[in-house]
């Protein structure tokens, strides 16, 4: 992993200090890097601003090839790197866990992120455990209700759609049908985007997931659980580097 | 309808700037916070890299 960026490696070694940073930060002072991926952003007002990217983040594989792009449409929107790596390459989240013991199955509610700025995206996990023997509906199921993690909007952040895992088919040889389920352990993500006006201080963000169990023999009442990730929102970090490394009007 | 399919158009590519998924990212070389030279091989790890380009560090 790396991070580029138009500052010298002053400015860089300053802000690794400060944040703790050990992944190289690169310097790209002309903008060459920035210039030859074709982010150049040409509106940026000509004067020290002027160099910037539009920001965002590459993934590639070991030869270079790009297999996934992150980019915001909104400038002051970002997907956070932690974010990128659950979704990307299905890594732990361990951030405001918390565990719930449901009727048939147990929930492991985690975020990428503890502590949120204003416009970060960050993604909320459901690790579930579908007890022995019992199976649970997935989208696009007819006839049964199928699994829904309901996020709702609020001005501290707007809820992106739920990513649900391929889900298998199960034969009901007692009237004929395949429906699509899922059984074992799942996981389910939502991203959210926090609010540029969203409070700062604590952020309890709370969804209910709902599900309709079965076993071989028969089905249960669907259930809705209360899941909640308990966040802390800090403001936007406004420092800058020391005056004498700062950028300057050229 | 040729305006609308510009702004579509233009819509798509401010929504995804850069080099195109399925394309090679061009190689680089740079000064890292350390004042050491980095390259893409030298980022790079076992199963690819994440690059992020970000406006800045200093405002």
């Amino acid at each position: 992993m790396a991070a580029i960026s138009y500052d010298s490696p002053a400015i860089l070694k300053n802000f690794a200090g400060r944040k703790q940073i050990t992944f190289p930060l690169l310097s790209d002072p002309d903008s060459k890097i920035i210039r030859a991926y074709g982010i150049l952003n040409e509106t940026a007002p000509k004067g020290p601003f002027y160099g910037i990217p539009y920001p965002g983040t590459f993934v590639v594989d070991t030869n270079g090839i790009v297999i996934a792009k992150y980019f915001e449409d909104d400038y002051t929107e970002r997907y956070t790197s932690a974010d990128i790596l659950i979704k990307q390459f299905g890594a732990e989240a361990s951030a405001a866990h918390s565990t719930i013991e449901a009727k048939h199955l147990r929930i492991s509610a985690s975020s990428s992120t503890a502590v949120v700025r204003p416009g970060q995206r960050i993604v909320l996990v459901l690790d579930i455990e579908l007890k022995p023997g019992i199976h649970v509906y997935a989208p696009g199921v007819e006839g049964y209700i199928p699994i829904d993690l309901a996020i709702g909007d609020s001005a501290a952040l707007t809820a992106h759609p739920a990513l649900y895992p391929p889900s298998k088919m199960l034969h009901l040889q007692a009237i004929n049908e395949t429906v699509p389920i899922y059984t074992g352990r799942i996981r389910v993500l939502r991203e959210v985007t926090i609010g540029k006006s969203a409070p700062v201080g604590d952020l309890l963000i709370e969804g209910a997931f709902r599900y309709q169990a079965c076993d071989d023999e028969k089905c249960f009442i669907p259930e809705t659980v209360p899941v909640k990730w308990a966040l802390r929102v800090d403001p936007p970090d406004r420092q800058r580097a020391p005056a004498e490394i700062q950028h300057k009007t050229k | 309808m040729r305006v609308l399919l510009f702004l579509l158009s233009m819509g798509s590519l401010w929504a995804q700037p850069g080099p195109a998924k399925g394309s090679k990212v061009p190689d680089f070389e740079a000064l890292d916070q350390n004042g050491s030279r980095q390259s893409l091989k030298s980022i790079m790890g076992p199963r690819g890299a994440m690059l992020v380009f970000f406006r800045s560090a200093d405002w």
